[in-house]
Protein backbone atom coordinates (compact mmCIF):
# COMPACT_ATOMS: atom_id res chain seq x y z
CA UNK A 1 0.00 0.00 0.00
CA UNK A 2 1.01 3.36 -0.77
CA UNK A 3 1.57 5.83 2.14
CA UNK A 4 0.60 9.62 1.42
CA UNK A 5 1.07 11.12 5.04
CA UNK A 6 2.70 9.95 8.32
CA UNK A 7 -1.09 10.01 10.07
CA UNK A 8 -2.22 7.62 7.62
CA UNK A 9 -1.99 4.33 9.45
CA UNK A 10 -1.58 1.69 7.68
CA UNK A 11 -4.85 -0.81 7.45
CA UNK A 12 -2.59 -3.90 6.99
CA UNK A 13 0.71 -4.79 9.13
CA UNK A 14 2.60 -7.75 7.88
CA UNK A 15 5.07 -7.64 10.87
CA UNK A 16 4.59 -5.53 13.85
CA UNK A 17 7.99 -6.11 15.08
CA UNK A 18 11.13 -7.70 13.78
CA UNK A 19 11.04 -11.47 14.92
CA UNK A 20 13.43 -11.57 17.92
CA UNK A 21 13.58 -12.10 21.40
CA UNK A 22 12.03 -9.31 23.56
CA UNK A 23 15.36 -9.03 25.57
CA UNK A 24 18.01 -9.60 22.47
CA UNK A 25 21.17 -7.73 23.16
CA UNK A 26 20.14 -6.04 25.81
CA UNK A 27 21.74 -4.80 28.90
CA UNK A 28 21.05 -6.44 32.45
CA UNK A 29 19.17 -2.94 33.77
CA UNK A 30 17.31 -2.45 30.68
CA UNK A 31 15.54 -5.92 30.70
CA UNK A 32 12.26 -6.02 30.54
CA UNK A 33 10.27 -8.26 32.55
CA UNK A 34 6.86 -9.03 33.01
CA UNK A 35 4.54 -7.11 34.80
CA UNK A 36 0.60 -6.94 36.21
CA UNK A 37 -2.78 -6.81 34.64
CA UNK A 38 -5.12 -4.25 35.70
CA UNK A 39 -8.91 -5.43 34.93
CA UNK A 40 -11.47 -2.84 33.82
CA UNK A 41 -14.15 -1.98 36.16
CA UNK A 42 -17.09 -4.22 36.25
CA UNK A 43 -19.54 -2.13 34.45
CA UNK A 44 -17.48 -1.45 31.62
CA UNK A 45 -19.19 -1.27 28.16
CA UNK A 46 -16.26 -1.51 25.52
CA UNK A 47 -13.06 -2.68 26.58
CA UNK A 48 -9.03 -2.51 24.67
CA UNK A 49 -5.92 -3.70 26.42
CA UNK A 50 -3.21 -1.75 26.39
CA UNK A 51 0.30 -2.78 27.37
CA UNK A 52 2.29 -0.17 28.70
CA UNK A 53 5.78 -0.49 29.92
CA UNK A 54 6.94 0.46 33.09
CA UNK A 55 9.96 1.99 35.52
CA UNK A 56 10.35 2.94 38.74
CA UNK A 57 13.52 4.44 39.30
CA UNK A 58 12.71 4.21 43.42
CA UNK A 59 11.70 0.90 43.77
CA UNK A 60 14.41 -2.38 43.38
CA UNK A 61 13.72 -4.19 39.69
CA UNK A 62 13.81 -3.77 35.89
CA UNK A 63 11.21 -2.06 33.77
CA UNK A 64 8.05 -4.11 33.12
CA UNK A 65 4.91 -4.28 31.00
CA UNK A 66 1.71 -3.55 32.54
CA UNK A 67 -1.57 -4.48 31.04
CA UNK A 68 -4.72 -2.15 31.54
CA UNK A 69 -8.05 -2.71 30.43
CA UNK A 70 -9.44 0.57 29.29
CA UNK A 71 -13.02 1.40 29.09
CA UNK A 72 -13.19 3.09 25.98
CA UNK A 73 -16.74 4.78 26.88
CA UNK A 74 -15.24 6.64 29.72
CA UNK A 75 -12.40 8.28 28.06
CA UNK A 76 -11.61 10.49 25.42
CA UNK A 77 -10.50 8.93 21.84
CA UNK A 78 -7.16 9.98 22.00
CA UNK A 79 -4.04 7.50 23.71
CA UNK A 80 -3.38 10.26 26.02
CA UNK A 81 -6.63 10.18 27.17
CA UNK A 82 -6.64 6.56 28.03
CA UNK A 83 -3.51 6.74 29.51
CA UNK A 84 -4.95 10.27 31.73
CA UNK A 85 -8.03 7.84 32.66
CA UNK A 86 -5.71 4.73 33.82
CA UNK A 87 -3.83 7.55 35.89
CA UNK A 88 -7.36 9.03 37.41
CA UNK A 89 -8.92 6.17 38.00
CA UNK A 90 -6.57 2.77 37.72
CA UNK A 91 -3.03 3.41 38.81
CA UNK A 92 -2.08 7.36 40.07
CA UNK A 93 1.43 6.16 39.74
CA UNK A 94 1.97 5.60 35.64
CA UNK A 95 4.25 8.92 34.86
CA UNK A 96 4.24 10.32 31.78
CA UNK A 97 4.96 14.41 30.08
CA UNK A 98 2.00 15.98 28.45
CA UNK A 99 0.51 19.77 28.00
CA UNK A 100 -1.11 21.17 25.49
CA UNK A 101 -3.12 18.02 24.59
CA UNK A 102 -3.49 19.16 20.87
CA UNK A 103 -0.30 18.28 18.95
CA UNK A 104 1.79 21.37 19.55
CA UNK A 105 4.05 21.17 22.41
CA UNK A 106 5.57 17.78 21.65
CA UNK A 107 5.60 16.45 25.58
CA UNK A 108 3.90 13.36 24.51
CA UNK A 109 5.63 11.79 22.03
CA UNK A 110 5.76 8.07 22.68
CA UNK A 111 6.50 4.68 21.10
CA UNK A 112 2.27 3.77 20.15
CA UNK A 113 2.13 0.15 18.58
CA UNK A 114 5.81 0.33 17.03
CA UNK A 115 5.96 3.88 15.75
CA UNK A 116 6.45 7.38 17.40
CA UNK A 117 3.89 9.86 17.59
CA UNK A 118 2.49 12.00 20.29
CA UNK A 119 0.42 10.33 22.53
CA UNK A 120 -2.37 13.13 21.94
CA UNK A 121 -3.20 13.03 18.06
CA UNK A 122 -3.27 9.12 17.90
CA UNK A 123 -6.51 7.67 17.94
CA UNK A 124 -7.62 4.60 19.78
CA UNK A 125 -9.67 3.87 17.39
CA UNK A 126 -6.42 3.22 15.12
CA UNK A 127 -4.57 0.83 17.50
CA UNK A 128 -4.24 -2.94 17.83
CA UNK A 129 -5.26 -4.87 20.37
CA UNK A 130 -3.93 -5.03 22.83
CA UNK A 131 -2.30 -1.90 22.35
CA UNK A 132 1.73 -1.65 23.08
CA UNK A 133 2.28 1.63 24.43
CA UNK A 134 6.77 1.55 24.91
CA UNK A 135 8.83 5.11 25.66
CA UNK A 136 10.07 6.65 22.96
CA UNK A 137 13.18 4.12 21.59
CA UNK A 138 16.63 4.10 22.24
CA UNK A 139 16.33 6.46 25.61
CA UNK A 140 17.44 6.50 29.33
CA UNK A 141 14.36 6.30 30.88
CA UNK A 142 13.77 8.33 33.97
CA UNK A 143 10.69 6.74 34.97
CA UNK A 144 7.59 4.56 33.18
CA UNK A 145 6.83 6.76 29.62
CA UNK A 146 9.47 9.38 30.61
CA UNK A 147 13.03 9.56 28.51
CA UNK A 148 16.01 11.56 29.56
CA UNK A 149 16.58 14.27 26.63
CA UNK A 150 19.55 15.82 28.14
CA UNK A 151 21.72 14.58 25.04
CA UNK A 152 19.43 14.78 22.27
CA UNK A 153 19.05 18.81 23.14
CA UNK A 154 22.92 19.05 23.92
CA UNK A 155 23.13 17.68 20.24
CA UNK A 156 20.76 20.54 19.42
CA UNK A 157 22.57 22.96 20.84
CA UNK A 158 25.69 21.74 19.70
CA UNK A 159 24.45 23.51 16.14
CA UNK A 160 24.40 26.56 17.11
CA UNK A 161 20.10 27.21 16.66
CA UNK A 162 20.70 31.14 16.47
CA UNK A 163 21.51 33.68 13.96
CA UNK A 164 25.25 34.10 13.47
CA UNK A 165 25.88 37.17 12.18
CA UNK A 166 28.79 39.64 11.31
CA UNK A 167 27.06 42.51 9.37
CA UNK A 168 25.88 44.96 12.50
CA UNK A 169 22.39 44.73 13.05
CA UNK A 170 20.04 47.08 10.73
CA UNK A 171 18.25 49.85 11.94
CA UNK A 172 14.73 47.91 11.95
CA UNK A 173 14.22 44.20 10.52
CA UNK A 174 16.94 42.41 8.98
CA UNK A 175 15.14 41.93 5.25
CA UNK A 176 13.96 38.49 3.75
CA UNK A 177 12.03 38.01 0.32
CA UNK A 178 9.21 35.92 0.64
CA UNK A 179 10.86 33.02 -1.46
CA UNK A 180 13.98 33.50 1.04
CA UNK A 181 11.04 33.66 3.88
CA UNK A 182 9.42 30.14 2.19
CA UNK A 183 12.60 28.22 2.55
CA UNK A 184 11.93 28.05 6.12
CA UNK A 185 8.40 26.40 5.98
CA UNK A 186 8.68 22.40 6.95
CA UNK A 187 11.59 23.84 8.73
CA UNK A 188 10.31 26.33 11.82
CA UNK A 189 7.25 23.94 12.84
CA UNK A 190 9.58 21.47 14.44
CA UNK A 191 8.44 20.53 17.80
CA UNK A 192 11.45 19.10 19.18
CA UNK A 193 9.26 16.32 19.80
CA UNK A 194 12.50 13.67 19.11
CA UNK A 195 10.07 11.08 17.53
CA UNK A 196 12.33 11.34 14.41
CA UNK A 197 15.62 10.98 15.92
CA UNK A 198 14.29 8.34 18.14
CA UNK A 199 13.46 6.06 15.14
CA UNK A 200 15.96 6.42 12.95
CA UNK A 201 18.50 3.21 13.55
CA UNK A 202 21.67 5.19 12.66
CA UNK A 203 20.96 7.07 15.98
CA UNK A 204 20.52 3.86 18.00
CA UNK A 205 23.56 2.32 17.21
CA UNK A 206 25.83 5.82 16.72
CA UNK A 207 23.63 8.73 18.97
CA UNK A 208 26.55 9.30 20.85
CA UNK A 209 28.29 11.07 17.74
CA UNK A 210 25.63 11.45 15.18
CA UNK A 211 23.25 14.20 15.32
CA UNK A 212 20.09 12.68 14.34
CA UNK A 213 17.43 13.81 12.04
CA UNK A 214 15.71 16.55 14.38
CA UNK A 215 19.28 18.38 15.02
CA UNK A 216 20.00 18.52 10.93
CA UNK A 217 16.85 20.01 10.02
CA UNK A 218 17.32 22.68 12.23
CA UNK A 219 20.75 22.63 11.27
CA UNK A 220 19.23 23.23 7.90
CA UNK A 221 16.77 25.41 9.27
CA UNK A 222 19.58 28.17 9.56
CA UNK A 223 21.79 27.22 6.70
CA UNK A 224 19.04 28.31 4.29
CA UNK A 225 17.92 31.31 6.60
CA UNK A 226 19.23 34.29 4.13
CA UNK A 227 19.30 36.47 7.28
CA UNK A 228 22.50 33.82 8.17
CA UNK A 229 26.16 34.55 7.96
CA UNK A 230 27.66 32.12 9.76
CA UNK A 231 26.91 29.48 6.49
CA UNK A 232 30.14 28.13 5.93
CA UNK A 233 31.29 27.59 9.39
CA UNK A 234 28.04 25.67 9.95
CA UNK A 235 29.20 23.66 7.47
CA UNK A 236 32.35 22.92 8.22
CA UNK A 237 30.94 22.06 11.60
CA UNK A 238 28.81 19.34 10.23
CA UNK A 239 31.49 17.75 7.60
CA UNK A 240 31.78 15.04 9.63
CA UNK A 241 31.65 11.24 9.52
CA UNK A 242 29.68 10.85 12.42
CA UNK A 243 28.20 14.15 12.89
CA UNK A 244 26.28 14.43 9.78
CA UNK A 245 27.57 11.11 7.73
CA UNK A 246 25.85 8.12 9.07
CA UNK A 247 22.65 9.52 7.74
CA UNK A 248 22.53 6.68 5.38
CA UNK A 249 18.91 8.03 4.11
CA UNK A 250 16.64 5.27 6.07
CA UNK A 251 13.55 7.63 5.81
CA UNK A 252 12.36 6.19 9.21
CA UNK A 253 12.26 10.06 9.88
CA UNK A 254 10.01 11.41 7.51
CA UNK A 255 7.66 8.11 8.03
CA UNK A 256 7.63 9.28 11.74
CA UNK A 257 7.11 12.93 11.86
CA UNK A 258 3.96 13.60 13.75
CA UNK A 259 4.02 17.29 12.21
CA UNK A 260 4.44 15.86 8.80
CA UNK A 261 7.80 17.22 8.13
CA UNK A 262 10.60 16.04 5.84
CA UNK A 263 14.13 15.51 8.02
CA UNK A 264 15.68 13.32 4.97
CA UNK A 265 14.81 15.84 2.61
CA UNK A 266 16.42 18.48 4.62
CA UNK A 267 19.17 16.24 5.52
CA UNK A 268 20.29 16.06 1.33
CA UNK A 269 20.09 18.86 0.75
CA UNK A 270 23.10 19.93 3.65
CA UNK A 271 24.48 17.06 1.27
CA UNK A 272 24.13 19.25 -1.27
CA UNK A 273 25.39 22.54 0.02
CA UNK A 274 28.26 20.28 1.12
CA UNK A 275 29.22 18.57 -2.35
CA UNK A 276 28.59 22.46 -4.00
CA UNK A 277 30.90 24.41 -2.11
CA UNK A 278 33.70 21.87 -3.38
CA UNK A 279 33.02 22.02 -7.08
CA UNK B 1 25.91 14.74 50.22
CA UNK B 2 27.22 10.99 50.83
CA UNK B 3 27.13 9.00 48.23
CA UNK B 4 27.37 5.37 49.35
CA UNK B 5 24.96 3.50 46.71
CA UNK B 6 26.39 4.70 43.40
CA UNK B 7 23.94 5.90 40.93
CA UNK B 8 21.75 3.55 39.42
CA UNK B 9 21.75 3.52 35.23
CA UNK B 10 18.94 4.06 34.10
CA UNK B 11 17.09 1.49 31.79
CA UNK B 12 17.36 2.30 27.83
CA UNK B 13 13.62 1.94 26.13
CA UNK B 14 13.88 -0.98 23.73
CA UNK B 15 14.26 -0.24 20.43
CA UNK B 16 14.85 -2.65 17.36
CA UNK B 17 13.05 -5.01 19.71
CA UNK B 18 9.53 -3.13 19.46
CA UNK B 19 9.60 -0.52 16.36
CA UNK B 20 7.17 -1.63 13.66
CA UNK B 21 9.36 -2.61 10.49
CA UNK B 22 8.17 -0.48 7.88
CA UNK B 23 8.95 -0.05 4.13
CA UNK B 24 11.54 2.61 4.92
CA UNK B 25 13.56 0.70 6.86
CA UNK B 26 13.25 -2.83 5.93
CA UNK B 27 14.09 -1.52 1.96
CA UNK B 28 17.28 0.43 3.32
CA UNK B 29 18.41 -3.10 5.49
CA UNK B 30 17.63 -5.01 2.66
CA UNK B 31 20.00 -2.62 0.62
CA UNK B 32 22.76 -2.69 2.80
CA UNK B 33 22.44 -6.83 3.39
CA UNK B 34 22.33 -7.14 -0.46
CA UNK B 35 25.78 -5.21 -0.86
CA UNK B 36 27.57 -7.42 1.89
CA UNK B 37 26.36 -10.52 0.49
CA UNK B 38 27.60 -8.50 -3.49
CA UNK B 39 31.17 -7.98 -2.18
CA UNK B 40 31.35 -11.75 -0.73
CA UNK B 41 30.11 -13.22 -3.78
CA UNK B 42 32.94 -10.56 -5.41
CA UNK B 43 35.57 -12.76 -4.01
CA UNK B 44 33.76 -15.83 -5.72
CA UNK B 45 33.93 -13.90 -9.05
CA UNK B 46 37.58 -13.14 -8.45
CA UNK B 47 37.88 -17.23 -8.15
CA UNK B 48 36.35 -17.87 -11.14
CA UNK B 49 38.61 -15.37 -12.93
CA UNK B 50 41.42 -16.65 -11.54
CA UNK B 51 40.01 -20.30 -12.80
CA UNK B 52 39.54 -19.37 -16.30
CA UNK B 53 42.62 -17.71 -16.35
CA UNK B 54 44.61 -20.77 -15.25
CA UNK B 55 43.29 -23.18 -17.56
CA UNK B 56 40.74 -25.37 -19.13
CA UNK B 57 40.99 -27.83 -16.37
CA UNK B 58 40.87 -25.24 -13.67
CA UNK B 59 37.79 -23.50 -15.85
CA UNK B 60 35.63 -26.69 -15.87
CA UNK B 61 35.92 -27.84 -12.19
CA UNK B 62 34.35 -23.77 -11.60
CA UNK B 63 32.17 -25.16 -13.67
CA UNK B 64 31.06 -28.15 -12.47
CA UNK B 65 30.75 -26.50 -9.24
CA UNK B 66 28.67 -23.78 -10.51
CA UNK B 67 26.02 -26.08 -12.05
CA UNK B 68 25.47 -28.57 -9.19
CA UNK B 69 22.11 -27.84 -6.94
CA UNK B 70 24.01 -26.08 -4.57
CA UNK B 71 25.86 -23.62 -7.12
CA UNK B 72 22.57 -22.73 -8.48
CA UNK B 73 21.05 -21.63 -5.66
CA UNK B 74 23.65 -19.57 -4.80
CA UNK B 75 24.06 -17.95 -8.65
CA UNK B 76 20.53 -17.25 -7.64
CA UNK B 77 20.60 -15.83 -4.97
CA UNK B 78 23.97 -13.64 -6.20
CA UNK B 79 21.36 -12.32 -8.84
CA UNK B 80 18.36 -11.65 -6.75
CA UNK B 81 21.06 -9.92 -3.92
CA UNK B 82 22.24 -7.82 -7.51
CA UNK B 83 19.27 -6.74 -8.70
CA UNK B 84 18.19 -5.49 -5.58
CA UNK B 85 21.12 -3.44 -5.12
CA UNK B 86 21.18 -2.11 -7.90
CA UNK B 87 17.60 -0.35 -8.00
CA UNK B 88 18.20 0.39 -4.37
CA UNK B 89 20.99 1.90 -5.07
CA UNK B 90 19.01 3.83 -8.21
CA UNK B 91 16.39 4.76 -5.97
CA UNK B 92 19.53 5.99 -3.19
CA UNK B 93 21.12 7.77 -6.21
CA UNK B 94 17.81 9.96 -7.42
CA UNK B 95 17.47 10.33 -3.51
CA UNK B 96 21.05 11.84 -3.65
CA UNK B 97 19.92 14.26 -6.20
CA UNK B 98 17.28 15.94 -4.34
CA UNK B 99 14.12 14.31 -5.63
CA UNK B 100 11.56 11.99 -4.26
CA UNK B 101 11.47 12.81 -1.00
CA UNK B 102 7.60 13.30 -0.37
CA UNK B 103 5.98 10.64 1.66
CA UNK B 104 4.02 9.40 -1.01
CA UNK B 105 6.77 8.84 -4.01
CA UNK B 106 8.74 7.29 -1.40
CA UNK B 107 6.58 4.80 -0.82
CA UNK B 108 5.99 4.11 -4.67
CA UNK B 109 9.37 4.00 -5.14
CA UNK B 110 9.82 1.84 -2.47
CA UNK B 111 7.41 -1.03 -3.67
CA UNK B 112 8.76 -0.13 -7.73
CA UNK B 113 12.44 -1.03 -6.52
CA UNK B 114 10.33 -4.54 -4.48
CA UNK B 115 8.76 -5.35 -7.97
CA UNK B 116 11.46 -4.63 -10.19
CA UNK B 117 13.86 -6.77 -8.53
CA UNK B 118 11.90 -9.34 -8.01
CA UNK B 119 10.81 -9.40 -12.18
CA UNK B 120 14.63 -8.86 -13.59
CA UNK B 121 15.82 -11.78 -11.27
CA UNK B 122 13.41 -14.05 -12.56
CA UNK B 123 13.23 -12.81 -16.19
CA UNK B 124 16.93 -13.01 -16.28
CA UNK B 125 16.92 -16.67 -15.22
CA UNK B 126 13.82 -17.33 -17.51
CA UNK B 127 16.22 -15.79 -20.55
CA UNK B 128 19.86 -17.32 -19.23
CA UNK B 129 17.52 -21.09 -19.65
CA UNK B 130 16.10 -20.01 -22.81
CA UNK B 131 19.51 -19.33 -24.06
CA UNK B 132 21.50 -22.49 -22.40
CA UNK B 133 18.85 -24.75 -24.12
CA UNK C 1 25.22 8.14 25.79
CA UNK C 2 26.33 7.39 29.05
CA UNK C 3 28.33 9.67 31.29
CA UNK C 4 31.25 7.90 33.34
CA UNK C 5 32.73 11.24 33.98
CA UNK C 6 31.88 14.73 34.89
CA UNK C 7 31.74 16.40 31.61
CA UNK C 8 28.42 18.74 30.80
CA UNK C 9 25.88 16.96 28.02
CA UNK C 10 27.24 19.91 25.40
CA UNK C 11 30.56 18.87 25.85
CA UNK C 12 30.07 14.99 25.39
CA UNK C 13 27.79 15.82 22.57
CA UNK C 14 31.03 17.85 21.13
CA UNK C 15 33.20 15.33 21.72
CA UNK C 16 36.19 15.70 19.85
CA UNK C 17 35.07 18.27 17.06
CA UNK C 18 33.91 18.28 13.59
CA UNK C 19 36.43 16.07 11.46
CA UNK C 20 35.49 18.65 8.99
CA UNK C 21 35.94 16.56 6.26
CA UNK C 22 33.46 13.32 4.69
CA UNK C 23 32.57 14.82 1.38
CA UNK C 24 35.18 13.11 -0.48
CA UNK C 25 34.24 9.55 0.51
CA UNK C 26 30.75 10.31 0.09
CA UNK C 27 31.02 11.47 -3.60
CA UNK C 28 33.08 9.10 -4.28
CA UNK C 29 30.77 6.40 -3.37
CA UNK C 30 28.12 7.63 -5.37
CA UNK C 31 30.59 8.60 -8.36
CA UNK C 32 31.54 4.34 -8.10
CA UNK C 33 28.46 3.60 -7.92
CA UNK C 34 26.97 5.70 -10.93
CA UNK C 35 30.04 3.87 -13.12
CA UNK C 36 29.18 0.59 -11.50
CA UNK C 37 25.72 0.94 -13.04
CA UNK C 38 26.19 0.39 -16.78
CA UNK C 39 28.99 -2.13 -15.77
CA UNK C 40 27.29 -4.24 -13.90
CA UNK C 41 24.61 -5.11 -16.01
CA UNK C 42 26.32 -5.17 -19.18
CA UNK C 43 28.66 -7.90 -17.36
CA UNK C 44 24.94 -9.74 -15.79
CA UNK C 45 24.11 -9.85 -19.21
CA UNK C 46 27.24 -11.41 -21.14
CA UNK C 47 26.82 -13.52 -18.60
CA UNK C 48 23.42 -14.88 -19.62
CA UNK C 49 24.22 -14.66 -23.27
CA UNK C 50 26.82 -16.62 -22.89
CA UNK C 51 25.39 -19.55 -20.32
CA UNK C 52 26.18 -22.81 -21.97
CA UNK C 53 29.00 -21.66 -23.96
CA UNK C 54 32.32 -23.82 -23.63
CA UNK C 55 35.59 -22.46 -22.44
CA UNK C 56 37.44 -21.98 -26.06
CA UNK C 57 34.13 -19.39 -26.95
CA UNK C 58 33.97 -17.86 -23.63
CA UNK C 59 38.12 -16.83 -23.58
CA UNK C 60 38.05 -16.12 -27.17
CA UNK C 61 35.60 -13.24 -25.77
CA UNK C 62 37.07 -12.79 -23.15
CA UNK C 63 40.46 -11.85 -24.77
CA UNK C 64 38.47 -8.88 -27.25
CA UNK C 65 40.04 -5.95 -26.37
CA UNK C 66 36.60 -3.93 -25.23
CA UNK C 67 35.91 -6.86 -23.03
CA UNK C 68 39.19 -6.72 -21.57
CA UNK C 69 39.02 -3.20 -20.93
CA UNK C 70 35.77 -3.60 -19.56
CA UNK C 71 36.55 -6.16 -17.08
CA UNK C 72 38.81 -4.63 -15.82
CA UNK C 73 37.32 -1.46 -15.11
CA UNK C 74 34.42 -3.53 -13.48
CA UNK C 75 36.78 -4.94 -11.36
CA UNK C 76 38.39 -1.82 -10.20
CA UNK C 77 34.48 -0.06 -9.87
CA UNK C 78 33.63 -3.14 -7.72
CA UNK C 79 36.02 -3.08 -5.58
CA UNK C 80 36.49 0.36 -5.03
CA UNK C 81 32.57 1.15 -4.11
CA UNK C 82 32.78 -2.50 -1.81
CA UNK C 83 36.05 -1.05 -0.22
CA UNK C 84 33.98 2.71 0.50
CA UNK C 85 30.55 0.58 1.19
CA UNK C 86 32.03 -1.87 3.77
CA UNK C 87 33.67 1.04 5.30
CA UNK C 88 30.49 2.52 6.16
CA UNK C 89 28.98 -0.81 7.34
CA UNK C 90 32.29 -1.30 9.32
CA UNK C 91 32.04 2.36 10.88
CA UNK C 92 28.35 1.83 11.73
CA UNK C 93 28.68 -1.87 14.28
CA UNK C 94 32.32 -1.75 15.11
CA UNK C 95 33.71 0.68 17.79
CA UNK C 96 37.05 1.06 19.38
CA UNK C 97 40.00 -1.45 18.73
CA UNK C 98 38.22 -3.87 16.78
CA UNK C 99 37.21 -1.19 14.41
CA UNK C 100 40.43 -0.42 13.37
CA UNK C 101 41.44 -3.96 12.80
CA UNK C 102 38.29 -4.96 10.55
CA UNK C 103 38.80 -1.55 8.35
CA UNK C 104 42.59 -2.77 7.78
CA UNK C 105 41.58 -6.10 7.19
CA UNK C 106 38.74 -4.77 4.85
CA UNK C 107 41.01 -2.55 3.08
CA UNK C 108 43.50 -5.05 2.48
CA UNK C 109 41.26 -7.89 1.38
CA UNK C 110 39.45 -5.53 -1.88
CA UNK C 111 43.04 -4.38 -2.72
CA UNK C 112 44.52 -8.12 -3.07
CA UNK C 113 40.91 -9.33 -4.31
CA UNK C 114 41.05 -6.63 -6.96
CA UNK C 115 45.12 -7.09 -7.85
CA UNK C 116 44.26 -10.57 -7.85
CA UNK C 117 41.51 -10.31 -10.28
CA UNK C 118 42.58 -8.06 -12.85
CA UNK C 119 45.83 -10.04 -13.14
CA UNK C 120 43.65 -12.81 -14.14
CA UNK C 121 41.99 -10.71 -16.86
CA UNK C 122 45.47 -9.69 -18.35
CA UNK C 123 46.46 -12.93 -18.23
CA UNK C 124 43.56 -14.28 -20.28
CA UNK C 125 44.15 -10.81 -21.96
CA UNK C 126 47.79 -11.45 -23.12
CA UNK C 127 47.62 -15.31 -22.72
CA UNK C 128 48.20 -17.35 -26.16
Amino acid sequence: MIIRSPDQVPRVTALKRFPMPRNLGVSPESRIEQGRTWPAPVRAGRVKAFEIYRYDPDLEGNPRIDTFEVDLDACGPMVLDALIWIKNTVDSTLTFRRSCREGICGSCAMNIDGTNWLACTRFIADLATPATIYPLANMRIIKDLIPDLTHVFAQYALIQPWLRSKTPPPERERLQSPEERSRLDDHYECILCFCCTSGCPSHWWNGDRFLGPAVLLQANRWLVDSRDEATGERLDELEDPFRLYRCHTILNCTRTCPKGLNPGKSIANIKRMLLERRT
Amino acid sequence: MTNSTPKRLRPLSPNIQIYRPQLTSVLSIANRISGIVLSLYAILLVVWLVAAAAGPHAYSTAQVIIRSWAGQILLFGCTFSFFLHLCGSIRHLIWDAGYGFELRTIYASGWTVVLVSSALTLLSWIISMVLAG
Amino acid sequence: MDNEGMRSPLGRALGLGSARTGVEQWWRERVSALALVPLTVWFAASLMVHTGSDYATFIAWLRTPIVSILMVLLLAGIFYHTALGLQVVIEDYFHSGLKTLALLGMRFGCCGLAVAGILATLRIAFGR
